[in-house]
């Protein structure tokens, strides 16, 4: 494997943070190494810097793309950490619900939800089924608008197909649940299109204005802004507040804190699991 | 460490004994059932890694149906067909139905055996990385526990400080209230 250097290592490293707000600890050298090697070896250079300076040189930017599909940690699991999906079932989509009722029932309203690193697809699908799950065939009234993104184009290009293979599936998904939502398709299982019809994906790079996404009623922010440096994650959490409803929530990782970093947030207990409402 | 399950399932008794003599050789531990209705009991009854099956068997259950039985019970078992050389249509659409693999008669066993090294190794891959999985679950778990504590009583104390700010800035009260207020606020219980 291609060897990084110090210099090499410096380079790529802040390269890599202005590409993608990614912060890779350079004293972890065989990281760089094990994710772009391959890519610097493809491409027949002989260096990291030379990948550096091909990268820079692209006008296409798909080795950018390349290397930021590399870099992203894209470790994912239907259902991951049962905690904020209890507190959906339980507490959060049920009061959004109360909240957000349509006055007559001849009218709908939406309920925006948005999964801010959606990786290949398997955290929103999850709140999907949970919403369909909840609420059956009583969605009459509600349009579930679910919006996930990433920055990596093919976890988007992934999660907008649908498609799993046997491994994806087996990890956090019950079998009866697969066979409510899920078909068979070759030797891979496919999402059903009444859940599919409740998604989107795009690409989005969280170090970016959100201009155009509009308010949320619930944000999911999981497992990603610890790539961040502490300043990022600041920038990061304060733009979410502005993207999520006076009256929304927001989920992050069972291990992260917002101590410190938003106090716009105020945190609040619900059975083992916590979430985050704006504080007024 | 080689030491999968194969069952071998084949109604051919000098291959199955030159199977069953060439994997025990090679330290891999092995059933055998004469034709597809044996088969299928073993398969119900005991722990199988590997399933080694002749395509064509006379009666109603083949290859096909051992794979399909296989694969019902347990999705993680592998299943390796044999066949003739006529018959590799058949054993590439079994692969579509989740065969690992297939292999021509005379049966190569540098190949067989190279096929189920890999197996062997798969799965061992797939153990570590099912217990790396474990391992990060339980300090996943633990620390959320302990940051989800912290979070709530950093916040309750912040709460708590805000208000004191708010009392000792109040001009119309009287220092000594002030303190009476301030201390009130320490002193309760959340």
């Amino acid at each position: 494997m291609l060897k990084i250097t110090p210099a090499e290592l410096k380079n790529i490293a802040q390269y890599i943070h202005d590409i993608s707000g990614i912060y890779l600890d350079q004293s972890k050298s065989y990281l760089f190494e094990t994710r772009l090697s391959s890519i610097a070896e493809e491409l027949g250079c002989t260096s990291y810097q030379a990948l550096h300076d091909k990268a820079k040189r692209d006008p296409g930017k798909l080795i950018e793309r390349q290397i930021i599909d590399a870099i992203s940690t894209n470790e994912t699991l239907f259902f991951r950490d049962n905690g904020p999906f209890e507190l959906l079932k339980h507490k959060i989509l049920p009061e959004v619900i109360d909240l957000r009722a349509p006055s007559s029932p001849r009218l709908k309203t939406n309920v925006k939800i948005w999964s801010a690193a959606s990786s290949t697809g398997q955290e929103l699908y999850s709140v999907a089924m949970t919403i369909k799950d909840l609420i059956g065939t009583k969605t009459d009234n509600f349009n579930f608008k679910l919006l996930g993104t990433d920055i990596s184009d093919s976890a988007v290009k992934q999660a907008s197909y649908g498609k799993y293979n046997k491994f994806e599936i087996e990890r956090g998904l019950p079998r009866p649940t697969l066979q409510k939502h899920f078909t068979l398709f070759g030797d891979s299982w496919k999402v059903k299109d009444e859940l599919r019809g409740m998604v989107n994906f795009r690409k989005l790079n969280l170090m970016l204005p959100f201009s155009g996404l509009g308010k949320f009623d619930i944000i999911l922010c999981r497992n990603v802004a610890i790539y961040f440096t502490l300043a990022d994650r600041k920038k990061l959490f304060n733009k979410l507040a502005d993207s999520l409803a006076d009256d929304g929530y927001l989920i992050i990782g069972s291990t992260e804190s917002l101590t410190g970093i938003c106090p716009r947030f105020v945190p609040k207990r619900h059975l083992r699991a916590i979430f985050y409402q704006k504080k007024n | 460490m080689t030491n999968l399950t194969i069952l071998v399932v084949d109604d051919d008794p000098v291959i199955r004994r030159l199977l069953e003599q060439r994997l025990i050789k090679e330290n891999y531990q092995v059933l055998l059932a004469e034709d597809g209705y044996v088969g299928n009991d073993i398969l119900s009854g005991n722990h199988v890694d590997v399933v080694l099956t002749d395509l064509m068997m006379p009666g109603d259950i083949g290859g096909i149906e051992v794979l399909e039985f296989a694969k019902n019970l347990e999705r993680n078992i592998e299943v390796i067909l044999i066949t003739a050389h006529s018959s590799v249509d058949t054993a590439v659409e079994a692969m579509k139905k989740g065969a690992s693999d297939y292999l021509e008669k005379p049966i190569n066993f540098t190949e067989l055996f190279l096929r189920l090294e890999k197996i062997s190794t798969m799965r061992s891959l797939l153990r570590s990385a099912e217990d790396l999985r474990q391992a990060m679950d339980v300090t996943e778990s633990t620390a959320a526990e302990t940051i989800q504590n912290l979070e709530v009583t950093a916040a309750a104390l912040q709460n708590k400080l805000d208000l004191i700010e708010t009392v000792l800035t109040t001009d119309s009260l009287a220092s000594e209230d002030k303190i009476f207020d301030a201390m009130d606020i320490l002193q309760a219980i959340d």
